[in-house]
């Protein structure tokens, strides 16, 4: 076979392919959400999410079965370590009764019971996860016909989970907050120091507060502020788990462990009232 | 390639589609999961030619893009493109061994993970630095042991027009 017309073939082929995904990906970014493009993406994930969750299920007692493989070495240092714990609980315990009562009058003087009854979830499963390694996303089983709004929070009764960022009309996807590109408004529960919860797209978070000298300790627990329109506040995130100094030795970095356990979610609470400030702007233009 | 081959690879492109997003995901070490659609772009590259590889690809990054939200078009141009350069890299390597492919795999692996998220930074849509180091690392061993699987499996399914026109093509390094 002649060498040079399946030369000049091969490079007809590249720049067309290359043609076709530099179209594709600048028609992406200038259409709106409701574009054709974001349409077909959107019909894509309502056909994959019902797979994507049956697949969830069948594989989920394998991957439970290695992952306590890898971890029997650890097991048995982990039940005297949760002895420990269950000593110190029940120390804590007989203190939190009397705080209780205390907290109880604390709770009615802020109306936060009151702010937590106005919430209204919607339930949902974990239908898939995101195909690749740069984005910390989940698609649940439930969209716009359900009343699920972009924006929306997503939480457990662990924590807060992510926001919703694209919503199909059975489907939505929810970018987890250890993903690179989320950023929320956080305070920490016992100095009120406010600031942005940022992912890296890993297991930890970062916490960069407003102020540089922020009075922020290991063990700090930090909730969603309300700040930025999208999470209601009080919604609690993780702990402060490591303050270290940052390579230029200017900034500290603060390090926000998560409560959520990621890779075992099966279910999350979507809050769809109060509607996120976003949306409510959104709707009015 | 006979038409046979073309059509092998379609829907060896569509499982690795279907496995990406259904098995892979729940398998995940240290925070990361193969790319199966470049593994197989890149040993389709290795087995059949530059063009075959850039195309299933473009192929299966396209369906990873569609089906996934992020900006539609991005892993099928780094996955196409990785998979051409593979094709075009591999000329250059005295060796049909298994080692070719596992080679081309780590590397490109490394390259289209930087082109994906260079060009997400480009675009708006990644902050700097897009990607750690570690998980570049991570990601590339991951697909080389995919990439020992697939091969092998890709090799066994070489229909006879296919046998003739690799021979045609070894011929040049042997003679």
């Amino acid at each position: 076979m002649p060498a040079a017309p399946r030369t000049s073939r091969n490079r007809i082929i590249l720049i067309v392919i290359i043609i076709i995904c530099v179209a594709v990906v600048t028609l992406y970014v200038r259409e709106s959400d409701t574009g054709p493009l974001h349409s077909i993406q959107n019909f894509f994930l309502d056909l994959i999410s019902p797979i994507g969750r049956a697949f969830e299920k069948i594989f989920r007692p394998i991957k439970d079965g290695v992952v306590n493989v890898f971890h029997l070495p650890s097991l048995s240092k982990q039940r005297a370590d949760l002895q420990k714990e269950v000593d110190q609980l029940r120390r804590k315990k007989i203190e939190a009764r009397e705080l209780e009562a205390e907290n109880q009058e604390l709770k009615q003087l802020l109306k936060w019971s009151e702010t937590q009854a106005q919430l209204e979830t919607v339930g949902a499963d974990i239908a898939g996860q995101s195909p690749d390694n740069w984005q910390r996303m989940m698609i649940i089983n439930k969209g716009s016909s359900s009343g699920i709004k972009k924006y929306m929070a997503v939480v457990t009764e662990e924590g807060l989970v992510g926001r919703v960022i694209s919503v199909g009309s059975r489907s939505s996807v929810v970018q987890l907050i250890t993903d690179s590109r989320s950023g929320i408004g956080v305070r920490d529960q016992s100095s009120r120091e406010t600031g942005i919860m940022d992912g890296q797209n890993e297991e930890i978070l970062r916490f960069e507060p407003m102020k540089e000298d922020a009075e922020v300790k290991v063990g700090d627990i930090m909730e969603t502020s309300g700040l930025g329109g999208t999470c209601p506040p009080g919604i609690v995130i993780g702990t402060v788990s490591n303050l270290r100094k940052r390579s230029s030795g200017l900034t500290r970095l603060v390090e926000v462990k998560p409560f959520v356990t990621f890779s075992k979610l099966d279910q999350v609470l979507v809050i769809i009232t109060p509607e996120p400030e976003s949306v409510i702007l959104k709707e009015a233009q | 390639m006979s038409r046979n081959r073309e059509i092998f690879l379609f829907i060896v492109v569509v499982i690795a589609f279907i496995l990406q997003l259904s098995v892979m995901p729940q398998f995940k070490l240290l925070g990361v999961q193969p790319d199966l659609i470049l593994v197989v772009a890149i040993v389709v590259a290795v087995q059949d030619g530059p063009v075959e590889g850039a195309i299933i690809g473009f192929l299966g990054g396209m369906l990873q893009d569609i089906a996934s939200p992020q900006v539609m078009g991005v892993s099928a141009l780094s996955k196409a493109l990785a998979a051409f350069l593979a094709g075009v890299l591999k000329d250059f390597f005295m060796t049909y061994s298994i080692l070719l492919p596992v080679l081309l795999v780590f590397m490109l692996s490394f390259f289209e993970l930087l082109l994906h998220q260079g060009v997400l930074v480009v675009l708006g849509q990644e902050q700097l630095p897009p990607v750690r180091a570690g998980a570049l690392f991570a990601i590339s061993l991951y697909n080389v042991i995919a990439v020992l699987v697939i091969y092998p499996l890709l090799r066994r399914f070489r229909f006879p027009e296919k046998e003739e026109s690799f021979t045609l093509a070894g011929g040049n390094r042997r003679a």
